[in-house]
């Protein structure tokens, strides 16, 4: 089933890195500033979801992507459920681990047991992020370095 | 080259034939065939492949001979057992190697999944995923089908899910089915595939590789998820080779409570509860936590933990029997059978194998 999240879709014009991220076995979307558009969409319909920082998606999916070795060719999704992607519970239970570490945050057990895709984790972690006292300066940093 | 033949059916000329439907150990004629050379590319591929189709016994006329005068009978129903004993466990494993990727087993598996299930396997990432599904499905269809005299197809049996997702039987209404309900759980890692099954009685299974190893130190990820009294264990072991191996036991431990259960590691918190882990004399213990949170759970239960392989262990819990009365110590039983669905089935015993580390008898 192919669907992206449309997050991906409207910030891919400001996105700069020329990441590939395949979605789905059929389709890609290439997100670059190659030419400032979107190539070969060919997605049946487009689903308006994740509401997280697309650094934060890319940050956790690279996470994932390290705790259960998956290939270059595995499709990573923001929709992607940990369990489709081989995850078991002791690796769930590191990834979150690894997230805590990587955003400076503490995800209490009740949420940890929420967090079924990599949007999911994303959306706790900026919710966490915000939440923490000294927020505007790191916020910032991190906005000009996506931007640069 | 491939090796396929049911131990059930297998014949040599001029000698006793292994009695059909009877467990039986692995006789050398067993290995005798799996290094012959079999005559032309997966052959038993095509004899799996129309066997699915005609779903009947081969005759031994249909089939070449190949070196010395040893014939092969396959079976396309799944050899009949009884049921397990009250407090016995029958443990069912695949080992996905021994499955070709590329065969067309797989695809004649896949026959069996119901379309959930099937929508379930193409929604998996990568084709190593899907086959360990298909053959997780697979397991489980066809272990539960000999429980019931080889009656009920594989393909048949409905499942659903329980109050908090564990999956089990549906039974239907018109089921010819009058033996008792069956409880099973099924468990996958790196190359194995478990499927545990007990009479009556809720059960869990978690497998894993003995020296898994994990990112973060595993004190750290004790502190953040287990009891103090577990941490208080694991951190007294100096040894950190030995540490990160009873970490493991005791994580697929509370990984097979939860699962027995029917909670999960997501409706069971780990710190809800504590597992004192047991010895070669005595199995391992739950404790349950103080605290609402800890509402629903028992403690009347049973676990068991060997090494399978070498290479795997395998954590069991099982609700206690309330019919049988007996102190904490009681020990289950259990039976180990390594399966290629449909193809061979073997009886497993002996230390290389098998080696029980506690509560078992």
């Amino acid at each position: 089933m192919a669907s992206v999240s449309a997050t991906f879709v409207s910030f891919g014009c400001s996105f700069n890195q020329t990441k590939c991220i395949t979605a789905g076995k059929n389709c890609t979307i290439s997100l670059g500033m190659r030419n400032r558009t979107l190539t070969a969409v060919r997605f049946p319909r487009l689903r308006v979801s994740c509401s997280a920082k697309p650094e934060t998606v890319t940050k956790v999916m690279e996470i994932v992507k390290k705790q259960l070795a998956l290939n270059d060719d595995v499709p990573l999704k923001p929709e992607s459920k940990f369990s489709e992607l081989g995850a078991d519970s002791l690796d769930t239970v590191e990834i979150v681990m690894i997230m805590e570490e990587e955003f400076g945050i503490t995800v209490e057990e009740d949420n940890s047991q929420s967090i079924t895709t990599v949007q999911e984790a994303a959306e706790l972690i900026d919710k966490l992020v915000a939440a923490k006292p000294d927020q505007p300066a790191s916020e910032s940093e991190q906005k000009s370095e996506a931007i640069s | 080259m491939r090796r396929g033949c049911s131990v059930l059916m297998l014949e040599q000329e001029g000698t006793s034939v292994i009695n059909k439907g009877k467990e039986c150990t692995a006789f050398p004629e067993n290995r005798l065939l799996r290094s012959l050379n079999f005559q032309g590319e997966d052959i038993s591929d095509s004899i799996v492949a129309v066997a699915f189709m005609r779903r009947r016994v081969f005759r031994r006329d249909m089939l070449q001979p190949v070196g010395s005068a040893v014939s092969r009978r396959f079976s396309t129903i799944c050899s009949p057992l009884p049921l397990p004993h009250r407090r016995e466990v029958h443990l069912w494993y695949i080992k996905p190697e021994e499955i070709n990727d590329s065969s067309s087993q797989l695809k004649h598996y896949m026959d069996l999944l119901s379309p959930c299930e099937k929508a379930a396997v193409s929604s998996l990432t990568g084709h190593r995923l899907q086959k360990y599904a298909i053959l997780a499905r697979t397991l489980a269809r066809t272990t539960l089908s000999r429980y019931y005299d080889g009656i009920v197809d594989p393909g048949s049996i409905k499942f659903r899910k329980g109050l908090h997702g564990k999956p089990e039987i549906m039974r239907q209404d018109g089921d010819n089915i009058t033996k008792p309900p069956i409880q099973f759980n099924l468990s996958h890692t790196s190359s194995l595939i478990a499927c545990a099954v007990a009479l009556e009685t809720p059960i869990g299974i978690d497998v894993e590789e003995n020296k898994r190893k994990t990112a973060k130190n595993v004190l750290s990820i004790a502190r953040r998820y287990f009891t103090i009294s577990e941490v208080e264990y694991l951190a007294a072991i100096t040894c950190p080779d030995f540490q990160q191996k009873e970490f493991i036991r005791l994580w697929t431990l509370k990984e097979a409570y939860v699962k027995a259960i029917g909670r999960g590691f997501s409706g069971a918190p780990f710190k809800n509860f504590t597992i004192k882990m047991g010895s070669d004399k005595r199995a391992p213990k739950i404790h349950i936590e103080a605290g609402s949170d800890c509402e629903g759970l028992t403690d009347n239960c049973q676990f068991a933990l060997m090494e399978l392989n070498k290479s795997h262990v395998v954590a069991i819990c099982m609700e206690r029997d309330q019919e049988i009365s007996g102190n904490q110590n009681n020990l289950l039983r259990l039976k180990v059978w390594r399966t290629i669905p449909f193809i061979e089935d073997e009886l497993v015993s002996g230390m290389e194998t098998l080696n029980y580390i506690c509560g078992l008898t």
